[in-house]
């Protein structure tokens, strides 16, 4: 029995939309894209209509329409808090209230109004959306099931199993005991946006000490040998409040939450590698106990925890299980995919077919839109923007790779974009991870973000035993691991308490400083052929004339902007930033060659900071 | 947000080819898919015709080309339904005018072997056959005004192409020249005025126009004014010069299928034409409109969008089989007018 089916998340953060035949994957992509504003949680009318376009199918051609949560049960969840904290809940009640009976209740309706069919409409609950994105998609017929998010309706942490076409959860923590909630908690104390700044804060705990860890497990949370924990939350403001914390989590960590873009202190670092280590805590007895409970010996996760990628990195390297698969979308835009590919299979008994190559399934999470050649000049030539078409595949590359080793910041978009918060080199912006400066440059002129954060690697699959301590793929940039130590430079800090972040950023740790983290770790994407040839091909170039078969890899997009989508997009960014050369597929732009504009800075204030 | 076009030197603008694309709509969105040659079709079209088939070749805007309805429900692909020996190559290009029509035959389509042309004109073309400007929506820029080729008739009496190459760049308002706005076609008269209505919507929009009694083109009130006389200069020289029969049809804006507005001059000037004409028939379709209950004419247009139906292109599917069955040999040995 052919199903096609179409999955939506939404009305929270990053709403998107996902669309499966018979459980195979042939679409998804996030509402951001589209619509420009970042995590945007409005319904996915430009996702879905992507997703029915890459199907190339009419609306009433699906069988199913399926929303990634239940609304009842996250209605029954916001009552009975409200009612728990009245009367001080009421501020809260009227934000949750409104959401909830505005707008998730009533999905169906959206769901008709944008597609004007009678199509059936499912609900499944969102940690099962969650559990189904992490083990469909991975290459294991069997699994152990771990989803962390900060809630879906009641979960906030599941553990599950999945064997063939079966899920089953098998144990929960509930609200208000959220792993994601406290890290979500921290990340709002030192002054980054929730749901967006928690990467943020991942990457500025390597500057610090946890010296707060013992306090947050004194006082924050307690944690059992299996990993379940509790939050004591006498110091969290999100059950009452629209505040994530409260004023005696200030007076804890000593004084009021930092405000948004003032100078990051001692204490904020220092809190963030704390609650990175707490957190790491946390993951890795939960993993311990998950491979007891379950006995198997692979691990597939997602929710929005799952894309802390150090924790992962730890659960690798402490070999806790033989075998590691995250979903890349691990947010609430892959409950969208999950939610399809669970009700494929459960209720459309569609029956699994694995990658032949023993690799996943999710197509390298090139799940997006493409835009043809033939787009791209339609776009250039209307303009008359000058460029090159190469459409020689090798000559291509090798004017890519020899720009990259000249030092010059490329941004590129070639094929079907990302699926997930991730740029994997449909939508990125590369550069030369030999030059100790290109990560000063790469944030403050391009990026226009702040100094501190790094940026990753991109390898060649075959060549990642070469530079960094990992045993595994990491074709989603979700594993973290160190460089190896030979090619490390020794480094004595004199001042431990330096609050400088561009001074530290700038010192040479590597012989590919770049992509060389504070504490000599690295966010790794392996880049296989079959993924993405076109890429791979650029890197390959790239090791050619310089020896190393790695390069920069960032996200297509400045602070605050979504990542690119369509070529318009990717000249804009081009020319707001001092990027040097632009590839739209075969078309290659330089920024020399391009029609002056005028220096307009106002668009800075075009994206909200995250 | 999906970019449809891309420039053409001569035409004005072709759909990007290899095209697939679902684009948004009150109707729930509609499929597209643009073939080789740059045109909304199912099929590659290619030069010599298929065993069997009578060939159309099928030319006029966005009502034949189909916005807001997938390709299979368009009035030219509902024609093959019907009659299923006919083969229908459909050159309809959304924006254009008949002017641009005429060159779509000329630079392209007539290179196809074909046994008929047909020539929708959506009686507002008589405005973009005036105009050397349509003011447009794009991904890129926002509302911008696109340069387009366009006709005058020379102290000779013959048509004189201008604007070729046509200027590429998007023009914002300010950019226009002053002297060149009053030949801008904004898509009807009052801009302004039917922005405002637009906004309030579809309901009021209606009612408005029922009051009004708005005639939306008076610019077939005079014979000899500037816009039907190169409408009817156009028509003429293509016609003379196909080598095949062709049927000018009439499509008519919604005003005059509601009977909100006169018809009567339009019809009026296109029959001024038909003595003019040695192997071409006019077919004027509002008979086949009217047959239908005046109260369900309004499902023939969507509720905001004045696009045709599945239901509209239904019904001239229907009217032009008729034409073709009683008027054409439509089998694959050609055909005559009648």
């Amino acid at each position: 029995m052919s199903a096609l089916i179409l999955g939506i998340s939404g009305f929270y953060h990053d709403s998107a939309a996902a669309i499966v035949r018979d459980g195979e994957i042939i679409a998804a992509a996030q509402e951001e894209r589209f619509s420009r504003k970042k995590h945007d949680p409005r319904f996915p009318r430009k996702a879905i209509n992507y997703c029915l376009s890459e199907a190339f199918v009419e609306a009433d051609e699906l069988d199913a329409v399926v929303f990634y949560d239940h609304p009842l049960l996250t209605l029954d969840r916001v009552l009975k808090t409200v009612i728990a904290t009245a009367p001080d809940s009421e501020e809260q009640w009227i934000k949750a209230g409104r959401s909830i009976l505005g707008t998730k209740l009533f999905v169906e309706k959206y769901i008709r109004d944008a597609l004007k069919t009678d199509v059936k409409v499912y609900f499944t609950e969102h940690h099962a959306s969650h559990a189904a994105s992490a083990f469909y998609p991975s290459p294991f017929e069997e699994a152990a099931i771990l989803t962390l998010d900060g809630v879906g309706e009641w979960a906030t942490t599941t553990l599950g199993i999945g064997e063939g076409e079966n899920i089953r959860l098998l144990k929960e923590i509930n609200f208000p005991h959220s792993l994601g909630l406290l890290y979500s908690a921290f990340t709002y104390f030192c002054g980054f946006k929730v749901n967006s700044g928690e990467y943020k804060l991942m990457g500025l705990a390597p500057y610090g000490k946890p010296v707060y860890a013992d306090l947050i497990r004194e006082k924050l949370i307690q944690i059992k040998p299996d990993g379940s924990f509790r939050l004591n939350l006498e110091y969290f403001g999100y059950l009452d409040t629209d505040r994530m914390t409260n004023k005696n989590f200030a007076a804890l960590f000593g004084g009021e939450a930092r405000n948004p873009e003032t100078k990051i202190t001692r204490r904020e670092m220092d809190l963030a590698a704390s609650i990175q280590q707490v957190t790491e805590e946390v993951v890795l007895k939960t993993a311990n106990h998950l491979r007891e409970l379950t006995g198997k010996k692979n691990l597939v996760m997602a929710g929005g925890v799952a894309l802390n990628c150090v924790a992962n990195g730890l659960i690798e390297r402490e070999k806790i299980f033989e075998n590691i698969w995250i979903q890349p979308a691990a947010g609430d835009a892959g409950g969208a995919l999950g939610a399809a590919l669970l009700t494929a299979y459960r209720k459309f008994g569609a029956r699994r077919k694995y990658n032949p190559t023993g690799r996943d399934t999710q197509k390298g999470s090139y799940l997006g839109i493409k835009f043809s050649s033939a787009e791209v000049r339609a776009f250039l030539d209307r303009h008359s923007y000058p460029y090159r078409q190469i459409t020689d595949k090798k000559l291509w590359a090798e004017t890519i790779g020899t720009a990259l080793a000249d030092g010059k910041v490329v941004g590129l978009l070639c094929g079907r974009m990302e699926f997930g918060p991730r740029a994997l080199g449909a939508r990125s912006i590369l550069g030369n991870p030999l030059r100790a400066e290109t990560q000063s440059v790469m944030n403050l002129k391009i990026k226009y973000r702040e100094s501190f954060r790094p940026f990753a690697p991109s390898v060649l699959v075959e060549k990642c035993k070469d530079y960094f301590d990992l045993n595994s793929e990491s074709p989603y940039m979700l594993l973290v691991a160190p460089v190896l130590e030979c090619r490390r430079n020794s480094i004595t800090d004199s001042n431990t308490e330096n609050e400088n972040l561009l001074e530290i950023v700038n010192r040479t740790r590597s012989d590919i400083p770049a992509v060389t983290h504070v504490d000599y770790s690295a966010r790794i994407q392996t880049v296989h052929a079959d993924d993405n040839p076109e890429y791979y091909s650029i890197i390959e170039a790239f090791e050619k004339l310089t020896g190393y078969g790695v390069v920069v890899n960032t996200s297509f997009n400045v602070r605050g902007e979504p990542i690119v989508c369509t070529p318009q997009d990717a000249y804009r960014c081009f020319m707001r930033t001092e990027m040097d050369l632009l590839v739209l597929e075969d078309c290659i732009l330089e920024k020399t060659n391009q029609p002056q504009t005028e220096k307009d800075e106002s668009w800075k204030s075009e994206f909200e900071l995250d | 947000m999906t970019t449809l076009f891309q420039y053409h030197p001569i035409i004005g603008n072709l759909f990007i080819p290899n095209l697939k694309a679902r684009i948004e709509h009150e109707s729930g969105g509609y499929l597209v898919r643009v073939n080789e040659a740059g045109f909304r079709s199912e099929r590659e079209f290619v030069k010599e015709k298929s065993e069997g088939k009578f060939r159309v070749l099928l030319f006029g805007d966005s009502f034949t080309a189909g916005d807001g309805v997938s390709n299979k429900y368009r009035y030219g692909d509902v024609l093959e339904k019907i009659l299923p020996d006919v083969e229908v190559y459909n050159f309809g290009l959304p924006g254009t005018g008949t002017d641009q029509h005429y060159l779509v035959y000329r630079e392209i389509a007539k290179e196809y072997e074909h046994d008929l042309v047909i020539i929708a004109v959506q009686v507002e073309n008589i405005r973009r056959v005036a105009a050397r400007y349509r003011l447009t929506q794009t991904s890129e820029d926002g509302e911008v005004f696109l340069a387009k080729p366009y006709f005058e008739i020379d102290s000779a009496g013959n048509l004189e192409l201008n604007n070729i190459p046509v200027p590429k760049e998007p023009l914002k308002t300010e950019d226009l020249p002053e002297a060149e706005k009053s030949f801008v076609d904004q898509g009807g008269r009052m801009l302004w005025l039917r922005r405002i209505v637009g906004k309030m919507g579809g309901s009021v929009k209606d009612l408005a126009q029922q009051i009004s009694n708005y005639q939306p083109l008076p610019e077939y009130d005079d014979s000899t004014g500037r816009e039907w006389t190169l409408m009817r200069k156009i028509l003429l020289q293509w016609t003379d010069e196909a080598e095949k029969p062709c049927v000018i049809m009439t499509i008519p804006l919604y005003h005059y299928v509601e009977e909100t507005a006169s018809p009567e001059n339009y019809i009026a000037r296109f029959e001024e034409l038909i003595p003019c004409f040695s192997n071409t028939i006019l077919h004027n379709p509002l008979s086949d409109y009217y047959a239908v209950p005046k109260k369900d004419r309004r499902a023939l247009r969507f509720e905001t969008d004045i696009h045709p139906t599945p239901k509209h292109h239904e019904l001239l599917a229907e009217s032009l089989a008729q034409v073709i069955r009683q008027k054409f040999n439509s089998n694959a040995q050609g055909a005559s007018a009648e």
